[in-house]
């Protein structure tokens, strides 16, 4: 019964979502069926297009589960972009100065590094919330700017590539670069790693007493102080995989697409992780389903810009209002449950 | 740098650029703070702002005249705002996630509209509101410039501060806006309708954050870009932390990011020694220490973010 209406549900959206992409293309003057011939080609046209949809679906993956263990937990860290980027510098800081290591153990440092300066960066929201009861949402903001701000100083001083002059570091050697798993596409190991760590969340969230302490926290912090758990726990843990995760996102995108730091190359993959926990329910085994659904997206309307003139900014119009309009059925059936109360 | 730092001049054309910069700020940091003090947290002020500067191009563009500009912006800043109200306040949802999905929501749309808008290829751009020099004041020394050589919309909005300020400060209604977010239901209690007052400071708070926006295109630059807003919203959130709720706060919070903006622009000019990113950084550590020290004596109203639920616990 409750899964027949959850699929209900989920076709009614698609439906009102493909109703509201129709009139969005009708009113940039396209055709509905050439643009969404379009829209389909760009995403399954060839190996490689369909490819990309992994390849930008991956970070996504990543920020939206950083974003679902936080929100579990109570813990509103909006900082995942933030994170990406200290997270993408400390692994650049590894893979590109630490030469003297062999490549596999550099390479696995750089990924510990990259997590650890994720973890740390929303560790401090964390602590700024647990020690002075400030709010984790506008820390974890400043944060980001701060991140932001900080790998412009980086690229620019110490990890600049000295014989460039531009604003980003030195390539990172071909052979620490993550290998490509299909010739002729851009599709890396990063996202298999991606759904490994999907599959970690999930079981540490769902299976480990750690991660029923977490959701404690998060349903309820008293309940859980009073049962013996330690609010101040969970919330550290919850903070530093969040933030790990995050971080992990960053190393991924340098160490296989970008494979130099840069700035402004996360695409504001933080933010979108927000979205992609709410679309998942922050539940860590959807978030995967809910990161390629909206690069496929993107991919195809990437195409449909191109080919039919239909503006791509559509999917940001789509995803805000899939959004908005699930918090008003939260809104409309508590409203119901209410009635029928009284 | 090409100017003697020392000089007077150097410092009344950094200052008079500071108030520029400062002038979004103002106006979305008032918003915000009328919001957040009855007790609504608007993250989607950035998606305000950016359907204020949209729509008050677009009108702009479409009637030639700035002032029809302003009064859409301000409405599709709190067309945002309002439903934001709606969800958080009357129905009671999670006040961030409606916030981040509005700012989304305000980048498509804003973004999809200008694409329409310029399917013909051609730039768009509009005039800006001139400056007017008041007579006699804009001759001071140093502040003069800053302060009296603006344009209209850089003096409405010192005009609303000091409004706004007497309002929270000496009247009644204020009071009641900032009983709501200290306590709703204490101030149910004595008789304020505390759904209808969040709405009523929901849409203050758009029509602020709309003409901050507007104050970029109508004022600034006279064209519009996707995503032009870059985040200025989620510094107007910054500024109302570290001004404290207060009106006077906000005012000099928005200094302290128009000033390091401004000097940033101009050592960008002058120096390459230090990157100006690190100056960028500034206004934003400066916010973390500021909450760090007010800390324990916060102003945060009590009931910020929390739903308020009649009858409920």
């Amino acid at each position: 019964m409750k899964k027949a209406s959850a699929l209900r549900r989920i076709l009614l959206y698609i439906a009102l979502v493909l109703l509201a992409a129709t009139l969005l293309v009708v009113a940039s003057g396209a055709s509905p069926v050439t643009a969404f011939s379009v829209f389909l080609k760009g995403i399954f046209g060839s190996k490689n297009s369909f490819c990309e949809v992994f390849v930008k679906g991956t970070p996504l993956i990543l920020t939206g589960l950083a974003c679902a263990v936080a929100f579990k937990t109570g813990f509103f860290n909006i900082g995942a972009e933030g994170q990406f980027y200290m997270g993408a510098a400390a692994a650049a800081a590894v893979a590109l100065r630490c030469d003297f290591l062999p490549v596999v153990p550099r390479v696995i440092l750089a990924f510990a590094a990259g997590f650890l300066a994720g973890g740390l960066w929303s560790l401090i929201a964390a602590g700024m919330k647990l020690r002075f009861g400030i709010s984790e949402i506008i820390v974890t903001i400043m944060l980001n700017y701060i991140a932001i701000n900080f790998v412009g100083v980086a690229v620019r001083t110490f990890l600049q590539d000295p014989s460039s002059g531009l604003p980003q570091s030195e390539r990172l050697a071909a052979a620490a670069v993550l290998p490509r798993l299909l010739a002729g596409t851009r599709v890396h190991l990063g996202f298999p790693i991606a759904l490994a760590l999907t599959a970690l969340v999930w079981f540490i969230m769902e299976k480990t007493t750690w991660g029923y302490e977490m959701r404690v926290v998060g349903l309820n912090p008293r309940a859980a102080q009073v049962s013996g758990i330690s609010v101040a726990g969970g919330v550290v843990r919850s903070a530093v995989l969040s933030g790990g995760l995050a971080g992990l996102a960053g190393v991924i995108e340098f160490m296989a697409i970008q494979k130099k730091l840069l700035e402004g190359f996360s695409a504001d993959c933080g933010y979108t992780g927000v979205l992609i926990a709410l679309l998942a329910a922050n539940k860590p085994q959807l978030v995967p389903v809910a990161a390629l659904v909206y690069a496929a997206a993107q991919v195809g309307a990437a195409a449909m810009q191109r080919e039919a003139g239909v503006p791509s900014a559509m999917v940001s119009i789509l995803i805000g209002a899939v959004v908005i309009s699930i918090l008003a059925r939260a809104w409309l059936s508590s409203r119901r449950k209410e009635a029928a109360h009284v | 740098m090409s100017d003697n730092m020392l000089s007077l001049a150097f410092w009344t054309a950094l200052l008079a650029s500071a108030v520029r910069m400062a002038m979004p700020l103002l106006y979305a940091g008032l918003g915000e703070m009328i919001s957040e003090r009855s007790g609504v947290l608007n993250i989607g002020m950035e998606g305000v702002m950016l359907c204020g500067a949209f729509f008050s191009f677009a009108a702009a563009y479409y009637t030639g005249s700035l002032w029809v500009g302003l009064l859409c912006g301000m409405a599709g800043g709190a067309m945002i705002s309002l439903i934001h109200g709606l969800l958080c306040v009357r129905g009671k949802q999670n006040q961030t996630v409606s916030g981040l999905a509005l700012n989304m929501l305000a980048l498509g749309l804003t973004s999809y509209l200008y694409k329409l808008m310029c399917n013909t290829g051609a730039h768009l751009q509009t005039a800006v509101l001139p400056k007017v020099s008041l007579p006699l004041l804009s001759r001071l020394p140093l502040l003069g410039e800053a302060f009296f050589s603006q344009d209209a919309m850089a003096y409405i909005a010192l005009l609303l501060l000091i409004v706004i300020f007497v309002i929270y400060r000496f009247t009644r209604a204020g009071l009641s806006l900032s009983a709501i977010g200290e306590n709703p239901m204490a101030a149910d209690a004595a008789g304020i309708q505390v759904e209808k007052r969040q709405m009523l400071c929901c849409l203050l708070g758009g029509l602020l954050g709309g003409a901050g926006g507007a104050y970029l295109t109508l004022a600034q630059l006279g064209l519009f870009s996707d995503n032009m807003t870059a985040g200025r919203g989620y510094i107007a959130l910054a500024a109302v932390i570290l001004g404290r709720y207060s009106p006077t706060g906000v005012f000099l919070a928005a200094m302290l990011f128009g000033l390091a903006n401004a000097a940033q622009i101009r050592l960008q000019a002058a120096t390459n020694a230090i990157p100006v990113q690190a100056l960028a950084m500034l206004p934003y550590l400066i916010t973390l220490v500021a909450l760090l020290l007010s800390s324990g004596r916060s102003r945060e109203p009590e009931a910020l973010a929390k739903p308020y639920i009649r009858g409920g616990r």
